[in-house]
């Protein structure tokens, strides 16, 4: 990922509670110590979210129990988005199931990680040229790591899980924020994927306006379109009977 | 004085301990299926990240007070337990008081959930619930009988009688009594083949389905707590209780380890299940026990 600070961020008189990268200088000793201690716990308790309709799924039950006991740097399985930090995506994703991940992946709560597993997550694999197989993660969510391998064995999932909590220790697995720093950029290849009517429940561009992780572009001419549809849809009439203009 | 310095210490110490049952637990369950299991301060590293969590979702207002009355609830049960040099709230409440506020966190639980409007979650309230109305009864009849054997309701008093070896206990005096309290509290603490509101697998967690980041991190806290008082109970009314921490201690994760150990061992029971098993099983073991103390 690009680096965080090059953004110009906007900032909303109203939303001072916001969690804004603080410059190193800026930041007082007792906010560096409370963020260091945070990101500490933060790299030793990890639960994970599997998203596993691709292949690979086997892999991991080696890794959880006992001969590579994944729990003993804190990691354990979580089934539900919320309580999730990682979200651990195996083989590869079809078009069908990609709208699944972004559904889930804007339920989680930031920090959050996205560990793409599988060559098929980094450049489509051995469905390289097929129609119905997303090819690079990273274009529609942002990935903090990969692990590449047709398959990758329990050992080298392990190496990955270490280097990612390394990186969540020292804090630089920031790549969470981006999805709300270039919301706009993920959006156009979402409706490029999907057609220009794709929209998600959850609304990055308010939350990235309330948690002050919105910058310039986080909107643009993709979000404009998002919004345009809404306005239709709250144009449009509700129910059957008052489409026609029946009554009365 | 004395009293605000033990309101202040005993939910601290209630904590500390809870952690370490917590621990225990997740480590009993990595021996038994022969893993390492997680490191010392892992409970707490789980909570703290949780707190630090940099964003949250809140489904509305009754979502938020349902996390405090849960918390509330089961730091109040904590105060009404006496601990050795401390007696807290004990002596102005006794164990019915204590069935009361340890139902708050179930009924927080509810009304924040309902907002929630998950239907994984509705359906683990409801099932949590349930489960309540099965492992009430055998505890109530439990508590009964063991309030009418010592003339008394008061905890302190209760674990008092049963000083001077360990033929006084509860466990020895009233064995039924303490078979049927058994089986309840580890219904109570929601252990398998019990388990039927949480059920990762099938309703996604249940009533926690839609609790992130500071919400999940107060359940976890609650959840220590929650196995620091039950263990607690069950301590001062069939082990005894203790004259100091070290003889108390021992007791209590004696009884959190039993129900830990027995739960790798079973599946999971279907609600209805549950509610036949616990009104006949220990319901009636706790009925023939409350009828020998009524008898002596």
């Amino acid at each position: 990922m690009s680096s965080m600070t090059s953004y110009p961020i906007y900032r909303d008189p109203d939303t001072a509670i916001g969690c804004r990268t603080v410059d190193e200088q800026e930041r007082s000793l007792l906010r560096r110590v409370l963020d260091r201690i945070a990101d500490h716990c933060r790299a030793r308790s990890l639960f994970v979210l599997h998203y596993c309709t691709g292949c690979g799924a086997i892999e991991l039950p080696p890794s959880m129990t006992s001969r590579f006991d994944l729990e003993r740097v804190g990691m354990q399985p979580m089934v539900t988005p919320r309580q999730a930090d990682i979200l651990l995506i195996t083989g590869y994703l079809s078009v069908k199931t990609l709208k699944r991940v972004i559904l889930t992946y804007e339920q989680m709560q930031g920090p959050k990680y996205v560990m793409g597993f599988g060559s098929c997550t980094i450049n489509g694999g051995m469905y390289w040229n097929s129609y119905a197989t997303v090819k690079r993660l990273q274009e529609y969510i942002p990935v903090d790591m990969y692990i590449a391998g047709c398959m990758p064995r329990p050992e080298a999932i392990q190496q990955g899980f270490l280097q990612l909590i390394e990186r969540i220790d020292s804090g630089r697995a920031t790549a969470w924020q981006d999805y709300y720093r270039r919301y706009d950029w993920y959006l156009g290849n979402q409706q490029a994927m999907f057609g220009e009517q794709f929209q998600t429940p959850t609304d990055v561009i308010a939350e990235a306006r309330h948690y002050a992780l919105a910058s310039a572009e986080t909107t643009g001419r993709h979000t404009a379109l998002l919004e345009q549809q809404l306005q239709q849809a709250a144009l449009m009439p509700v129910g059957p009977g008052r489409a026609a203009g029946e009554s009365q | 004085m004395k009293l605000l310095s033990e309101l202040l210490l005993m939910p601290l110490i209630a904590f500390g301990v809870g952690l370490l049952l917590v621990l225990m637990m997740r480590k009993v369950r990595a021996r038994v299926e022969r893993r390492i299991g997680p490191p010392l301060l892992q409970p707490l590293y789980d909570i703290l990240k949780l707190y630090g969590k940099k964003t949250q979702i809140s489904h509305g207002v009754m979502h938020d007070i349902s996390v405090m009355m849960l918390l509330g609830g089961v730091i109040c049960v904590t105060l009404f337990l006496p601990v050795p040099g401390m007696s807290g709230l004990s002596d102005r409440g006794d164990i019915i008081t204590l069935m009361y506020l340890m139902m708050v966190p179930s009924l927080g639980m509810a009304l924040g959930v309902g907002q929630c409007a998950n239907p994984n979650g509705s359906i683990g309230i409801s099932r949590a619930l349930t489960a309540m109305a099965g492992y009430e009864v055998p505890f109530v009849i439990a508590v009964a009988g063991v309030a009418i054997a010592y003339g008394t309701t008061d905890l302190a008093q209760i674990a008092a009688a049963q000083q001077g070896g360990v033929m006084q206990w509860g466990l020895f005096q009233q064995p039924l009594l303490a078979i049927a309290g058994l089986i309840a509290i580890h219904a109570m603490l929601g252990k398998e083949p019990f388990e039927i509101y949480v059920a990762p697998a099938e309703i996604a967690t249940g009533p926690m389905v839609e609790m992130s980041g500071k919400y999940m991190g107060t359940l976890f806290t609650m959840m220590s707590f929650q196995l620091y008082s039950v263990g607690l109970i069950y301590t001062l009314l069939f082990l005894g209780g203790g004259e100091s921490w070290l003889l108390l201690l021992p007791k209590l994760f004696a009884v959190v380890f039993v129900s830990v150990a027995v739960t790798n061992i079973f599946p999971r029971h279907r609600t209805e299940k549950v509610i036949g098993f616990m009104w006949k099983w220990p319901t009636g073991i706790a009925l023939l026990g409350l009828g020998l103390v009524m008898l002596r």
